[in-house]
């Protein structure tokens, strides 16, 4: 037991603990009041803009977290977050909101949430319950009901944040032929180049995530984001290391190999092959190792063995 | 009633169909379930608040254990662990069954709310004629249509003697109205929406690749060659010619190996 964890060496280890390391080390930068940089983003930015110009046109915004499955999954709970602070700005110009929701679990989230917001500004009697709604959640039935409340409503600003398929075009379209100023960001790497072409403002790839630490500052959550960049360097860091690690070592020869965690002479030098680069040894140190067969498992009483095993049936 | 019972291997979350122990588990849930959402609704709200972040940890930490805690390997059903590491393994697989059918109960729950919601809007619309409230009556009329509809086929196929219904010869004035909502209008819509994304697409194709700046041209001749090189034509003419060219390039590299 635990095998699984010790079969990928030493070196693997001390990756996933240094990038543990990375992240808490930078909560705890956070914590201790140090102004963590985190770069502009222009679509976030452009959320006051948005509303502002909402309520001088006195129209709706318009949010949609995005199609998920039956469940609130984490893409969706990050474009609420984010639709919780376009929600506060809304409240404070006093604008009009429309939440158009995929799925009823996403819609009583979604309606806690921003209910929470107009409570925390103190305007907790001017929120409207039904400015959250369910729509559908079947994929086109929901885009033509966000469609038409967009038409109708004549939105003069539109939030499209989380998964997005094929409808991802239908509503950004829509909104644009009304005049909506656009904020939009996909996880589906497939649609981004859809939003791209067609809202003013796109937010791409590890901004989506970003933006809760963008908008809200928390320490956790800019450490972690900080982290996680520092992450990425390391692992940039590591490609471009055994890139040219393997590209220098495969022109040379060897002269010994290692079988079963022993190192041997061979009885003649060969060429180096990937397998005996340093990288690959850090990497997949057990490639030749023999596995440890664990002692066969004791067997259950026949009272306590499912029916399928032969046991008494329940 | 019988819905957790059938899980196996046993484990904590079942009991044997119609004893004492599943009568008792299930009052006792049924219980902890009514006392809990009383308690809720006079908790204060920061009380509230703790409730329901332990909740979300605890079903949270679940998930995370059981994709990440070392799964058992080649179990089979009669096996017992070899220890309480191995123990705990199995319980978090034994128990994911129940876990995941307990996420479909509250799925279950949600759906009821979402039509409630559905529900409280339109036909407040409806009531206060408001703008637009005509299709807020459609909505409503189709809602309770598909509903009536499709839960009296279901009910119809659901019973053996009904095999008769796979050929449309048998079907009555139920199974007719059932496809035709589902099968002639619904997914006829859905289909029609779908194909609307091509107008779309033209749409904002033509806004989007306009050659207004030098970025905006790169992009257009870009595009253009990615596009002419989905077509057949175009990958009739150029597919032999590349592969002709390819062809010269493997006959220049044997003659230079040779």
């Amino acid at each position: 037991m635990g095998q699984q964890y010790i079969d990928t060496g030493w070196f693997m280890m001390l990756l996933t603990l240094t990038m543990v390391g990375f992240i808490l080390f930078n909560i705890s930068r956070a914590h201790g009041g140090k102004d963590l940089y985190i770069r502009r983003i222009s679509g976030l930015n452009a959320i006051d803009e948005a509303v502002g110009r909402a309520t001088e046109m006195g129209r709706p915004v318009v949010m949609v977290p995005g199609l998920s499955d039956t469940t609130v999954n984490a893409k969706t709970m990050q474009a609420i977050n984010i639709f919780g602070y376009v929600s506060r700005v809304a409240a404070r110009f006093g604008n009009p909101i429309l939440v158009c929701c995929y799925n009823a679990s996403t819609y009583t989230v979604a309606q806690e949430i921003i209910r929470d917001v107009y409570q925390q500004e103190g305007l907790g009697d001017q929120f409207d319950v039904d400015s959250v709604r369910f729509v559908s959640d079947r994929q086109f039935a929901f885009a033509a009901g966000v469609s038409g409340l967009i038409l109708r409503e004549k939105a003069a600003a539109t939030f499209f944040m989380g998964e997005f398929y094929a409808e991802s075009l239908i509503l950004a379209e829509t909104a644009n032929s009304v005049g909506a100023i656009q904020v939009a960001s996909s996880t589906e790497l497939t649609q981004t180049p859809f939003f791209i072409a067609a809202c003013d403002y796109v937010l791409i790839g590890d901004e989506f995530y970003a933006a809760s630490a963008f908008l809200t500052r928390q320490p956790v959550l800019v450490g972690s984001l900080i982290g996680q960049d520092w992450c990425k360097l390391a692992i940039i860091g590591l490609v471009l290391c055994g890139a040219t690690m393997n590209t220098i070592q495969q022109r040379g020869t060897v002269n010994e190999e290692r079988k079963d965690g022993k190192v041997v002479p061979l009885p003649q030098p060969r060429a180096m092959l990937a397998k005996d680069t340093l990288f690959s040894h850090l990497l997949k140190p057990d490639l030749e190792k023999k596995p440890i067969i664990d002692p066969p498992r004791p067997q259950l009483a026949k009272e306590d063995m499912p029916s399928s095993a032969g046991g008494d049936s329940k | 009633m019988n819905l957790l019972a059938q899980v196996d291997p046993k484990t904590f979350w079942n009991a044997p169909n119609s004893s004492a122990e599943l009568y008792v588990k299930l009052s006792l849930a049924l219980l902890f379930g009514i006392g809990l959402a009383i308690g809720l609704m006079f908790a204060p709200p920061q009380m509230r608040k703790m409730v329901i972040f332990t909740v979300t940890f605890v079903s949270g930490l679940f998930y995370v254990l059981f994709w990440l805690f070392p799964a058992p390997i080649n179990r089979q059903p009669s096996d017992a662990p070899r220890g309480p590491i191995e123990g705990l393994s199995f319980w978090i697989s034994d128990s994911q069954s129940v876990v995941a059918s307990l996420t479909n109960v509250i799925s279950g729950f949600l759906i009821g709310l979402g039509i409630y919601s559905l529900l409280r809007v339109h036909l407040g619309k409806i009531a206060k004629q408001q703008k637009d409230w005509f299709f807020s009556a459609v909505l409503v009329t189709c809602l309770c249509l598909m509903v009536f509809f499709g839960y009296a086929d279901w009910k119809q196929r659901l019973d053996p003697q009904n095999f008769i219904l796979a050929d449309p010869k048998n079907w009555g004035f139920i199974n007719y109205g059932r496809d035709l909502l589902f099968d002639g209008l619904l997914q006829n819509m859905d289909a029609g929406m779908f194909s609307i994304v091509a107008f779309y697409i033209m749409s904002a194709a033509y806004r989007a690749f306009r050659a207004r700046s030098v970025e905006a041209t790169i992009l257009l001749v870009t595009a253009l060659i990615v596009i002419l090189s989905l077509m057949g034509v175009v990958e009739l003419m150029w597919g032999g010619v590349m592969d002709g060219i390819s062809k010269e390039n493997d006959g220049l590299k044997a003659l230079a190996e040779s």
